[in-house]
């Protein structure tokens, strides 16, 4: 329900933006439609004529055409007569080093309009262009009605309609005549659209059409396109390996640079701007070039510098210092096809590299090709080939590079985020999968460790019943059997197995590695056999360290140990004082068991077959890596038994 | 605290409940043959112990765990109620820390060792009629570590709002007698050492199996209270 909600309202949002588009659009355009529906007068035909002058002159504030010789001629409008290039680059080379005024020549349209204009008001002349390198005037009915270029063209000069109002108030004379004088050099041309006369509300919408595709638009995306290669110029700054964000920084520079002239309205000449401009659009072909060898891969180092040279030569040729190729309209028609032929080159070239393998390079190589296709284009217009009435596309060019190059970073920049997600996702997924393999086999682990306590539990206890209690009863069944003992004897081997089974319960009781607590149970349990012996035990412990490896097993074995050494003074010694101590020493521990019988000979008693006590204390002490010792004498013996503080491994 | 003597003008009145034959006249020989002692009323299961509890009290209360029909606390726990003065008196085989504090926590004062000899036996009754209580180190540690882990249980403060017995931490020298004992020493022994008595002794033991019976019984009303078996 939340997924749907959202989806509506992103798909209300984006058709809101398009209608707000669509409709700002309309308005502007729609601002003065005439109800009439005609959109002026259009004039076609003209008549023309070419005169000589001595030089560049203020046009006259009133010009009667009757003055001028009677040599006109009738065109056709549209008019773009063509252009010998090498004789008008020659001119225009050799003017500028020269220094010297070239000839001007004047170009003059009359045009008469078939019928005064319908309706009052304010009228307007407009035209799609103008093209001229001198200056431009237009006398309406003789007299001087609009200038412009006095100081010769402007940058923008090709891409301004003609357009202009005249008063046509009510005392006002209808237009029978509109006149055009353009200066021009010797060696240019010039070209002329058909001309529109009428209201100034029907003409409008037209000429702010032309006047918005041709300079503003071209504008705003020249200016979107730098704006986005600053973005990758900050993109770069942090991510230095990768070239391609410095390249398309780069190229959107480049690209602005060379598109500034579409639309500033500075004077033309030989000068740093118009040095940048021409060579602008050079390095702009080179950027590309280097752009997609970034994207196939391949150096191409021969076509590389040759691109190179070409670039740095035009540059060198071209700067306004040295005027070798000075960089005037009537010039740089014969530079332009030089990049628009290194553009071709890179085209192909990059193009057969990255066709196989690389759909970004694909991209780039077709929008190369369209802005090469557009520039061609421009240069066709701008020299008279095609008609005057055309559309500047080259402006487009730097559009077309952002889009080509907007849609490389947009796809790479959805590929990133859906790579992120998918990493992310994966990540979890395998951080999910570890945990549940660890969980299984740390499971694992458990069951293992819990199946080996219980297996080593069970040996122990065996071992244990084995050797001691079990052993017991069975000598004890075979003495009844035989009938050779008496019940005083029986009951105190019963007895003994008792004891035997208590030290097996006590030695799985917590003890907490305290070996007193463990001593102390021994203690309590053999206290009552020595009622009525005779025997006195003096306890004389002191605190000790604790142990922490004692656990059940290790405990039978140290509480065996000590059993059985009591066991041995009772039983084969006539003492009457038996003395338990403990000591604490560098290593472990000590307990000490002394007695005040006779004493008895340790060697013999282990090197004899019947020490197998004694024997059994040695396997026990070593089995906890411990020692046992005896010290014996007339007076009585000491038996010892050492144990670790830590058990050998953690040593 | 009036030493026990053969010439008690106030035997000592003995009752148990046993359902092992051998072992129940055994303990009838051993209360028999003491001067001091009156064997009061036998039994053989849960049934008749619990059903004996009706009549007069014993002074000593002499319990086995594993009864045919039930378990020997339940006459424990029954015994504390209806005969408050009796010490109540576990018998049991090994001694084991389970068996014993469980035995204790019900309101038994000791226990006897079913391999004690008889005049042990004798002495471990006498020693209990007169307030004394026997002790092992094992359960000894254990005392210690249960007081150790709750001296300031929420449920005290409870226990005490409601006008219950609040346990009482042990006393220094209560500590001091356990100390001794999981190291070892005999009630003589440790008399000796803290030049007191070894009846004094005795008793500092029953006082803290008293504690320790308290203590478990608010241990077990803040259980039930946190598991919501009380409201």
């Amino acid at each position: 329900m939340r997924a749907r909600a959202q989806r509506l309202l992103a798909h209300l949002l984006l058709w809101f933006s398009v209608a707000v588009l669509v409709a700002a659009g309309s308005l502007y355009l729609d601002h003065d439609e005439p109800h009439g529906g005609a959109a002026g007068q259009h004039l076609t035909r003209a008549d023309w004529q070419e005169t000589l002058a001595p030089g560049y002159t203020t046009p006259p504030p009133r010009l009667d055409s009757a003055a001028l010789p009677p040599a006109w001629q009738a065109v056709a409008l549209p008019f773009n007569p063509a252009i010998a290039l090498l004789r008008q680059a020659e001119s225009g080379a050799g003017g500028a080093r020269n220094g010297v005024a070239p000839a001007v020549r004047v170009s003059w349209f009359k045009l008469a309009p078939e019928q005064p204009p319908a309706g009052a008001g304010t009228l307007a002349l407009y035209g799609i262009r103008v093209k001229t390198d001198g200056t431009v005037a237009v006398y309406i009915n003789g007299r001087l009605a609009h200038r412009a270029q006095q100081r010769g063209p402007l940058w923008n000069s090709t891409r301004t309609p003609l357009w202009f109002t005249l008063d046509n108030g009510p005392g006002a004379a209808p237009v029978r005549e509109i006149l055009l004088r353009l200066e021009h050099s010797d060696a240019s041309q010039t070209a002329l659209s058909s001309l529109r006369l009428g209201p100034v509300e029907a003409l409008r919408a037209p000429y702010h059409v032309r006047l918005w595709l041709q300079q503003e638009l071209p504008a705003m995306l020249s200016a979107a396109f730098m704006a986005v290669g600053v973005f990758a110029l900050f993109v770069w700054l942090r991510r230095r390996h990768e070239t391609a964000y410095l390249l398309f920084f780069n190229l959107a520079a480049t690209a602005f640079l060379r598109g500034l002239h579409f639309y500033v309205d500075l004077p033309i000449e030989n000068d740093w701007f118009a040095w940048l401009t021409v060579n602008a659009l050079f390095w702009l072909v080179l950027s590309v070039h280097f752009f997609l060898c970034q994207l196939h891969r391949q150096p191409l180092r021969w076509l590389t510098r040759a691109l190179v040279a070409v670039t740095a030569l035009i540059g060198a040729l071209t700067l306004p210092g040295l005027a070798v190729l000075p960089t005037l309209p009537t010039v740089t028609p014969m530079i332009y096809p030089v990049a628009a032929l290194m553009s071709l080159v890179a085209c192909v070239v990059g193009g057969t590299c990255a066709w196989r393998h690389s759909g970004e390079g694909r991209l780039v190589v077709y929008g190369l090709f369209a802005c090469t296709a557009l520039g061609v284009t421009d240069w066709m217009l701008q020299n008279n080939v095609i008609g005057a009435e055309g559309w500047y596309l080259g402006a487009y060019a730097p559009a077309v590079c952002f889009i080509t190059f907007g849609t490389l970073m947009y796809r790479r920049y959805v590929d990133a985020i859906a790579e992120v997600e998918r990493v992310n996702a994966g990540l979890a997924e395998r951080l999910a999968a570890r945990e549940a393999e660890l969980e299984a086999s740390h499971h694992r682990l458990r069951q293992i460790e819990l199946r080996q306590t219980i297996s080593d539990e069970r040996q122990r206890l065996m071992q244990d019943m084995h050797d001691g209690l079990g052993s017991s009863l069975i000598s004890a069944i075979r003495s009844v059997e035989r009938g050779n003992i008496g019940d005083a004897r029986v009951s105190q081997i019963l007895k003994d197995c008792l004891d035997d089974l208590k030290l097996t319960i006590d030695s799985m009781e917590p003890v907490e590695a305290d070996l007193l607590l463990l001593l102390a149970t021994l203690r309590f349990r053999l206290e009552p056999r020595l009622e009525g012996t005779g025997v006195s035990l003096l306890w004389e412990v002191r605190e000790l360290p604790t142990l922490d490896w004692l656990n059940p097993s290790s405990a039978l074995h140290i509480l065996r140990i000590v059993q059985e050494s009591i066991a041995n003074i009772l039983r084969h010694t006539r003492a009457t004082e038996i003395r338990v101590g403990t000591t604490a020493v560098a290593d472990g521990v000590q307990v000490h068991i002394g007695d005040n019988g006779g004493g008895f000979d340790v060697a013999a008693a282990l090197g004899h077959g019947g020490g197998r006590g004694l024997q059994n204390q040695q396997r026990r002490a070593a089995a906890v890596d411990g020692k046992v010792g005896w010290n014996s004498s007339a007076a009585g013996t000491t038996f010892t038994l050492w144990l670790p503080l830590k058990p050998r491994g953690q040593v | 605290m009036t030493p026990a003597s053969h010439h008690d003008p106030h035997p000592i009145h003995v009752a148990i409940v046993e359902d092992d034959p051998d072992f129940s006249n055994a303990l009838s020989l051993v209360v028999e043959n003491a001067a001091d002692m009156r064997l009061a009323a036998k039994a053989g299961t849960q049934a008749q112990g619990l059903s004996m509890l009706a009549g007069p009290p014993a002074d000593v209360l002499l319990v086995d765990l594993g009864l045919p029909d039930g378990s020997g606390i339940e006459v424990i726990r029954a015994a504390a109620r209806h005969w408050p003065s009796c010490s109540i008196m576990v018998s049991t085989n090994f001694g084991d820390e389970t068996h014993v504090m469980r035995s204790i926590e019900a309101g038994a004062a000791g226990y006897l060792l079913k391999d004690s000899s008889p005049s042990r036996m004798a002495d471990e009754i006498r020693s209990l009629a007169n307030g004394g209580s026997p002790i092992s180190p094992i359960i000894a540690r254990q005392i210690l570590a249960r007081f150790r882990h709750q001296p300031a249980a929420p449920a005290h403060g409870q226990a005490a709002a409601h006008g219950e017995e609040a346990p009482a931490p042990l006393s220094q020298r209560e500590k001091q007698v356990l100390d001794y004992i999981t190291k070892g020493f005999t009630v003589h022994e440790i008399a000796g050492l803290m030049t007191l008595s070894h009846f004094t002794v005795r008793t500092f033991v029953r006082r803290i199996y008293s504690k320790l019976k308290v203590s478990s019984k608010a241990e077990a009303i803040f259980e039930a209270r946190t598991q919501g078996l009380l409201s």
